[in-house]
């Protein structure tokens, strides 16, 4: 019963803020909308038992790629007038990308109501008797290796790739050299001097 | 096919627990200060109160205000090291059952993010200035 409700109460509201997202008119209301969406996506995660993938929904997208959304609307300038007056240019795009997901969504309420997409008919099908994180992790790392390391190496570029295009060496920055600063002795800054009275000091 | 139960939700009770003790303090300090504003008769508005003290900012304005780009690669590498970081979870829970090879492969994994890691310290991506 109260599994019921929650998951109406995260699946309306997953459905409404991500309708928001679409028909807010700041970006950054979007944005904020879509972070919603994703908070009820884990708590329907939550609901059918996968809580690894609700607590990385959590974790990875609330934390890191909203953010980075939020980054990337806020360092465009978009001039939302001229955005909008494009309408009827791209609207057979629009189109037909309305026609494809709809075809595609058909195909796939089509399929599963033909009943040979059980879920039981997976090639790893989770098991009951060990929490879910850890089943993940016996098949990422052993069945699902390459995958793995390939996922790994998506990540080396998208960080190299992240540098190379946004990072740029500034000029007439006075960098700190730790090494420099941890090689220097005492004996190399201090100099001690038995100063007789009456002369002056050579520096 | 087989029907799963569904979840147990009394477990996750104490993470309501907390959510409603943040929710009530955090809405304590909000309240209460007016509360106690008005209790005491100090309540006089006067747009002067609301502007930016001294050398503040204007608070309300544009929320879409541009800035610069290096706050999007300390980003990019968050992200990054995050995602390595949530793959670090299911191979520690795992790692009696997956023997050497499972060892092996986030050891790999590792090294991919530690060259990344090495370019974005010797490229000067780490600093700010």
């Amino acid at each position: 019963m109260i599994q019921l409700i929650a998951f109406y109460l995260f699946a309306v509201m997953v459905v409404g803020s991500a309708a928001l997202t679409i028909f807010a008119r700041n970006p950054v209301h979007s944005v904020l909308w879509l972070i919603l969406a994703f908070f009820n996506a884990a708590g329907l995660m939550l609901l059918a038992g996968a809580e690894f993938i609700a607590m990385l929904l959590i974790i990875v997208y609330v934390g890191a790629v909203a953010v980075l959304f939020l980054f990337v609307v806020m360092m465009l300038d978009i001039d939302f007038a001229e955005l909008r007056s494009g309408f009827a240019r791209y609207a057979p795009l629009g189109v037909l990308l309305i026609v494809v997901l709809a075809a595609e969504m058909i195909f796939a309420v089509g399929a599963w109501s033909a009943g040979s997409l059980a879920l039981s008919q997976r090639i790893a099908p989770t098991p009951d008797e060990i929490p879910n994180i850890q089943a993940l992790g016996t098949l990422i790392y052993t069945r699902y290796l390459f995958i793995f390391e390939a996922a790994g190496l998506v990540l080396l570029v998208a960080m190299i790739g992240a540098i190379v295009l946004t990072h740029r060496a500034r000029g007439g920055v006075r960098v700190q050299n730790v090494w420099q600063q941890n090689k220097r002795r005492p004996q190399d800054a201090v100099r001690n001097i038995n100063q007789p009275v009456g002369q002056g000091v050579e520096l | 096919m087989r029907e799963k139960p569904l979840v147990d939700l009394s477990q996750y009770l104490p993470i309501l627990l907390f959510l409603g003790v943040a929710l009530a303090i955090s809405g304590a300090f909000v309240v209460l200060p007016m509360i106690v504003n008005r209790l005491t008769g100090t309540a006089k508005p006067n747009p002067d109160k609301l502007a930016e003290y001294e050398c503040g900012f204007p608070a309300f304005e544009d929320s879409r205000a541009q800035f610069d780009v290096r706050f999007y690669l300390v980003a990019i590498l968050f992200i990054v090291f995050d995602l390595e970081a949530a793959f670090l979870y299911p191979w520690a829970v795992s790692l009696g059952g997956i023997g050497l090879t499972g060892w092996a492969s986030m050891m790999l994994f590792l090294v991919e993010l530690g060259i990344g890691f090495a370019y974005a310290w010797k490229k000067g991506a780490l600093d700010w200035e």
